[in-house]
């Protein structure tokens, strides 16, 4: 390593949103590198698209802030927005009665740095209908012509809620393909809030796991393949984990001397307590990303 | 700015539309009046401009609710920036509509035989672009206008009603009003039969102008972003 400090396009500081009694974000801190694809994982009303809504200034925190390449996104709103693309969870348009074509060139007029040439590339690549009214598209259609909304600007931080919802297998591939693409031509930031997390798997460097609106775990994916482990161990007859191992990721085969189950920690460490605890370690086994998630989310609602 | 003159332009085609059929129809009834010996057009008819005026910003904003987190307010513009510009789009299409109204009331009255001042004073410029501005201010500035609209028509009914069932109690009905009010607008309307002087005609014009532009900066600033 360089020893530079890292630097992060998005930072929240004790980030918390309320709906009346409801919370919808709990005391965020937010730390996404310049550069990364940032996967926010959680349930349906985790808090994913709340915390969108705000680095946008479109929702206004309770308490906390946030900031966007450095600058305060309640107190310069419009400028984080010139940098940011943003593809929002819900498909449908307000400006449903317009076509995509002057839908998009409506978008464009507000974005100087709009690269004309690129957005007729993507529309040709995704096959957007621009003289369709955007209300009559269908969803993965809306899906794409957001995506091109989100793109023909360049940004540098790219906010993509849910982006793959609406696509079927094929046109998902394709455009994930694309941003793939489009993140080696453009130096991006993308933050990625899904709970299909298998099909933005390959693109994740980085992870935040949002549960009931508290970040229960961010790290990077080197991190998370060297914490987050599956463990197969022997253990003698009527063996019972202690209480720091007894995590909702245990699963006893079935002869009863064969333990398996996934644990948060340094490989090194879990292994020592296993052994303290009279258990033999026989295997241990990286995760993919969705089952390390998995693991993730249930040890937040564990901590609950 | 340019570009929101243009989509609201456009967003209000429909309705552009239907105004013109009305205006088409109008025209086709005055017609065959004038053509069957009738007066075709009267100098006191008068036009609902400054309502139709006011209930206008409803369908300006039709597809953004200024309180929500609307597609609107994702464009990387200043949001009470955003809002004014939005406000003047609408206003540019009401000037526009009222000229083209105007020019075919001056058509028609000189068909009639109606002399152009009078029928000049038929369209109140001044109060019509006013109600736009506090019909904007209503939808800008308050989360749920329509309510407060319906409200506000509720307590008016309410008042109208009280004030009739109460007439015969002379102090009710003086501390209400109702005839008072009466008499002052037929009065207000009489005046106006003939072109008023300019200092009349000033403050006639931009005192509800200036009040409407005052309601309306409160209730833009409510969306401005720099806290």
């Amino acid at each position: 390593m360089s020893g530079l400090p890292e630097s992060f396009a998005v930072t929240t500081h004790g980030l918390s949103m309320r709906y009346g009694k409801q919370t919808a974000l709990d005391s965020v801190d937010l730390r996404i590198p310049e550069g990364a694809v940032y996967v926010l994982i959680g349930a349906n009303g985790a808090g994913k698209s709340t915390a969108m809504k705000v680095l946008l200034n479109l929702e206004h925190p309770s308490a906390g802030r946030a900031e966007v390449f450095g600058l305060d996104t309640a107190g310069h709103g419009p400028r984080v927005r010139a940098q940011v693309g943003y593809m929002p969870e819900s498909h449908e348009h307000p400006y449903g009665w317009m076509t995509a074509g002057r839908l998009i060139r409506h978008v464009a007029a507000h974005y100087p740095a709009w690269d004309h040439a690129y957005a007729g590339r993507l529309i040709e690549v995704l096959g957007v209908r621009v003289q369709r009214r955007v209300g009559t598209l269908s969803k993965g259609e809306k899906r794409r012509l957001q995506f091109v909304l989100a793109l023909a600007h360049r940004p540098p931080l790219l906010l993509l809620d849910e982006p793959t919802d609406g696509f079927d297998p094929m046109v998902r591939n394709r455009t994930l393909a694309y941003l793939a693409e489009h993140l080696a031509d453009t130096p991006t930031t993308v933050v990625i809030a899904t709970h299909h997390i298998h099909e933005v798997e390959s693109l994740a460097d980085h992870v935040g796991v949002l549960s009931a609106g508290r970040l229960v775990a961010q790290m990077s994916r080197d991190e998370l393949r060297r914490t987050v482990l599956r463990y197969r161990v022997e253990v003698p007859e009527g063996w019972e984990a202690p209480p720091e191992l007894r995590t909702p990721g245990l699963r006893r085969s079935r002869g009863g001397r064969e333990v398996q189950w996934t644990l948060i920690g340094e490989e090194r460490d879990v292994t020592a307590r296993l052994a303290a605890a009279g258990a033999t370690v026989r295997d241990v086994t990286p995760l993919a990303l969705e089952e390390a998630a998995l693991a993730l989310l249930a040890e937040g609602e564990r901590l609950d | 700015m340019l570009e929101q003159v243009r989509i609201v332009g456009l967003s209000l085609r429909i309705a552009g539309l239907l105004v013109a059929a009305v205006l088409a129809v109008g025209t086709v009834m005055i017609g065959v009046d004038l053509v069957g010996g009738g007066r075709g057009f009267d100098a006191d008819d008068t036009f609902p401009t400054a309502l139709i005026s006011f209930l206008l910003p409803f369908a300006v904003w039709k597809n953004d609710r200024p309180f929500r987190p609307v597609f609107l307010w994702t464009l990387p513009v200043d949001r009470r920036q955003l809002a004014l510009a939005k406000v003047f789009a609408g206003l540019v299409w009401l000037t526009a509509a009222l000229t083209i109204f105007l020019a075919w009331l001056l058509a028609l009255g000189l068909l009639a035989g109606v002399s152009p001042a009078l029928t000049f004073m038929r369209v109140p410029f001044g109060a019509t672009i006013a109600t736009y501005l506090f019909g904007s201010a209503l939808v800008v500035g308050l989360r749920y206008p329509l309510r407060w609209l319906l409200g506000a028509a509720g307590v008016f009914f309410l008042v109208g009603s009280l004030s009739q069932a109460l007439e015969s109690y002379s102090g009710v009905q003086s501390l209400l009003g109702s005839s008072d009010l009466y008499y002052a607008t037929e009065n207000a309307r009489n005046t106006w039969q003939t072109l008023p002087g300019l200092a009349r005609w000033a403050l006639g014009t931009f005192l509800p102008l200036g009040a409407g532009l005052a309601a309306l900066w409160p209730a833009a600033s409510r969306h401005k972003e720099n806290r």
